[in-house]
């Protein structure tokens, strides 16, 4: 028996667009079956089998739940390696991300709070336009090479949400 | 043994006995143990009718004290007598002493790096103390409920690191105690919350006890309590207040900081009372000695707001964690004895614009809530109806890199259990070794983040540098422990560790506790082990033979049914004699035959999820 791929394990046909409430159910629902505690009392091999399945059901839930793991997780299904970290040519959107660091650093250096949250919000829009854009090439081969451009600037501004995120950990003290 | 209970939940072939369990909350300044009884989770009493058991220890020459008395002796005899242990569990002499307070212990080294406090009884260690703590508690389950107990579920803050939660396990051990499962505190208190009042949304859980704090974010589904982010600060709580208002005093009274211990515990004796008095009191009169002056409340939530504060901000930041807003969490439950203090409740209202919940004690709620996973994880709830729990780690895994970094592997807050692997190659030529540390913090560098543990993974092939891959693979189970494995890919070189923390006992130290605690009671040992093997040997068979009735059909062939069947009758055979070695060696056999079996009936329960889909189509795309 194979190892069933993230999608086939909640019974999903690969796509880049999911309904994360209908991910959400499935997967506890599955995590009933399989997680440890339902078998605490069982035998030692029980156990560790229940633990194996639970963390690769976790690690699978993980990966659909985020968008750039999920975008990298299905350029990957095609069986090309992706290494995680490459030098990218795409000059345009890293002029653009050195904008925004920038302008973070300044909200940094006048602990500008509401400019923070001005600031995420664009952010979101920036990921939610990029996801959109990424929706829409994924599965077609011509486009591949857009595709997997688009994944890498969605990892970029997933890491700039950690920033934020870190800055404001920063401005709470 | 689950065997039986993968595919047909809650039936038994034999329905047996209810199987004692119980859930444990060892605290910082009150231990509780609560059991399920008729249907309902509640603390037990001792003989004086008193739940709470003061997590005090007094040692005399010859016997132990735990409770009250010990509690009351503290100042009288404080070098024997040890207060608020758990600030102590898996940390090292070097981290005690930043707890920033004056104890009133002698500590001494041992073996391993954890500090052992000087009795009349010898060097204790924390963990021997905690473990003191647990056999009262275990002993007055038994009395109380008439019978051995199978195992506890025993709390442990959140924010425990692995170093912390290892030593809770150790303790337990060392009492006796079948650990079924570690429980986060927080995560309990909402059980005994979400049974009552079957709650459904998003939670917060803001635990403050005598020595931890933790905030947890959950959100309740239809039974599934799964927690989103945790946090927290596993040296701030109650005894802070207390140390507070002790230092008030010391101020104000122009005395000497540097007091003898039985003074220092008098102390805090004095100050621990005026901070329960201004719980219901707009102001208290505070005498120490010939000294006396009023301390009121406002004063006191001024000496306290540092703390508090302290504890506000780990909430918006377990709130940001779980990618939510502070508007969105339906409700606030008040944890843990710290909670009483006025202000505490009125600043926690204030953070999250609503009234917390205080309608469960919340001194009982946590052992509430462990005794009815504990019930569960016992097996005595086979319903399919049983309450599920997701929990995460509170704190980053990693290894550290070049440099002096710290290389998170799996991030604070990640569901578990977990298993992430991360590559790393040799950066010399022909290097023929590696060393592994293993970290756990946010921080970067790695002087800031608590060292677990370090391995070395040898036997390298030659190679140039950058050529080896070492795949390095951490895996948390479902008690937030970490086990850490190595393996160089093209040679398949390997090297693995349990993590020991670095000021976890020794092994050798937990063999020779653990032959202390048995001496006595040796000529019991031979016959209890006896009627354990047996017992696990009938629960064995009675699983092979339920599983096989049904699924034995389909899932093996005529040769590997046979297999089973043999070993089965010769198990049978074996449990008329009294050879509990050969039980217990056949037990083994049996379910080693049964592996492939119960593997394969396992695939079927993530199957039989997914509502009845054809095999062929789920398993590869």
């Amino acid at each position: 028996m194979g190892i069933p791929c993230h999608f086939a394990l909640f019974e999903l046909q690969p796509s880049f667009r999911l309904d994360l409430e209908q991910l959400g159910a499935r997967y506890r629902e599955l995590a009933r079956g399989v997680h440890p505690d339902r078998f605490a009392d069982a035998s030692e091999r029980e156990q560790r089998l229940a633990l194996e399945q639970s963390a690769r059901l976790n690690e699978a839930y993980q990966t659909l739940k985020s968008p750039p793991q999920r975008a990298r997780y299905l350029l990957a299904m095609g069986g090309r390696e992706l290494p995680l970290e490459v030098t990218v040519h795409d000059p345009e959107f890293l002029l653009q991300q050195m904008a925004l660091r920038e302008e973070l650093e300044d909200l940094q250096d006048s602990a500008d709070l509401a400019g923070v949250a001005t600031f995420k919000r664009r952010l979101k829009t920036a990921q939610d336009e990029l996801n959109e854009s990424f929706a829409a090439c994924w599965d077609d081969a011509a486009q591949r090479e857009q595709a997997e451009r688009l994944m890498r600037r969605m990892q970029f501004l997933d890491k700039l949400t950690y920033e934020v995120r870190q800055l404001e950990e920063r401005l709470d003290d | 043994m689950a065997l039986l209970q993968i595919a047909e939940p809650g039936q038994s072939p034999q329905p047996h006995q209810r199987r004692l369990a119980v859930g444990i909350d060892l605290g910082t300044t009150n231990s509780l143990v609560a059991a399920l009884r008729s249907g309902l989770s509640e603390p037990l009493a001792d003989a004086q009718g008193q739940v709470i058991l003061p997590s005090a220890v007094r040692y005399h020459a010859d016997r132990v004290e735990v409770g009250e008395s010990a509690k009351l002796a503290a100042s009288a005899d404080p070098l024997n007598t040890v207060l608020s242990v758990k600030r102590l569990m898996g940390r090292g002499l070097s981290d005690v002493k930043q707890l920033g307070e004056q104890l009133p212990y002698r500590f001494v080294g041992g073996e391993s790096h954890m500090p052992f406090i000087e009795t009349v009884q010898g060097p204790k260690s924390p963990v021997e103390v905690s473990a003191d703590i647990l056999k009262v508690l275990r002993q007055r389950a038994e009395a109380t409920l008439g019978g051995e107990l199978v195992g506890a579920v025993i709390t442990v803050p959140a924010y425990f690191d692995d170093a912390q939660r290892q030593a809770t396990k150790d303790a337990a051990k060392l009492a006796g105690l079948n650990v079924l499962r570690l429980l986060n505190e927080p995560t309990a208190a909402a059980m005994a919350y979400g049974l009552d009042q079957h709650a459904e949304g998003l939670v917060a859980i803001y635990d403050l006890g005598g020595g931890t704090f933790d905030i947890s974010i959950l959100r309740l589904t239809g039974g599934v309590f799964e927690v989103l982010a945790t946090g927290g600060d596993s040296a701030l709580g109650g005894d802070d207040f207390d140390h507070a208002i002790a230092g008030w005093i010391i101020e104000s009274a122009g005395l000497s900081a540097d007091l003898d211990p039985g003074a220092q515990r008098n102390l805090l004796q004095t100050a621990c009372a005026a901070k329960e008095a201004l719980t219901d009191s707009a102001a208290v009169e505070v005498v120490y000695g010939d000294w006396k002056a009023q301390l009121t409340r406002e004063a006191f939530n001024a000496l306290i707001e540092p703390m508090v504060a302290r504890s506000l901000k780990a909430c918006r930041r377990a709130v940001r964690d779980s990618g939510i807003e502070l508007e969105d969490v339906h409700a606030v439950v008040m944890v843990g004895g710290s909670t009483r203090v006025p202000r505490v409740r009125e600043a926690v209202a204030e953070a999250f614009g609503r009234q917390p919940l205080t309608e469960i004690d919340p001194d009982q709620v946590v052992a509430i809530g462990a005794a009815i996973q504990a019930d569960t994880l016992a097996g005595n709830k086979r319903d399919g109806g049983e309450l599920l729990l997701l929990d995460v780690i509170p704190l980053s895994l990693g290894l550290e890199t070049m440099g002096g970094l710290m290389e998170k592997v799996i991030p604070r807050n990640t569901t578990i259990p977990v298993a992430r692997a991360q590559d790393f190659t040799t950066y010399k030529d022909g290097q023929s070794a590696m060393a592994i540390h293993v970290l756990q913090g946010e921080r970067e560098l790695i002087s800031d983040c608590r060292s677990l543990a370090r391995f070395e993974l040898r036997g390298i092939p030659a190679m140039v540098a950058g050529a080896a891959k070492i795949r390095v693979t951490f895996q948390v189970d479902a008690d937030g422990l970490l086990s850490v494995s190595a393996r160089e890919l093209g040679s398949g070189v390997e090297a693995s560790i349990q993590v020991k923390p670095s000021y976890g006992l020794t092994d050798g130290e937990i063999a020779k506790m653990l032959k202390d605690s048995f001496q006595h009671a040796n000529d019991d040992k031979v016959a209890r082990v006896l009627r354990e093997q047996q017992v696990d040997a009938q629960r064995l068979i009675e699983a092979v033979q339920a599983a096989l009735e049904a699924d034995g059909e389909r899932l093996l062939d005529a040769d590997e049914r046979m297999v089973i069947e043999l070993q089965v009758q010769e198990l049978t055979e074996l449990m008329k004699g009294t050879d509990g070695y050969a039980i217990e060696q056949q037990t083994k056999r049996l379910s080693q035959v049964t592996d492939a079996f119960a593997a394969r009936r396992m695939d079927l329960t993530v199957k039989a999820a997914l509502s009845g889909r054809n095999l062929n189509e789920i398993e590869d795309i």
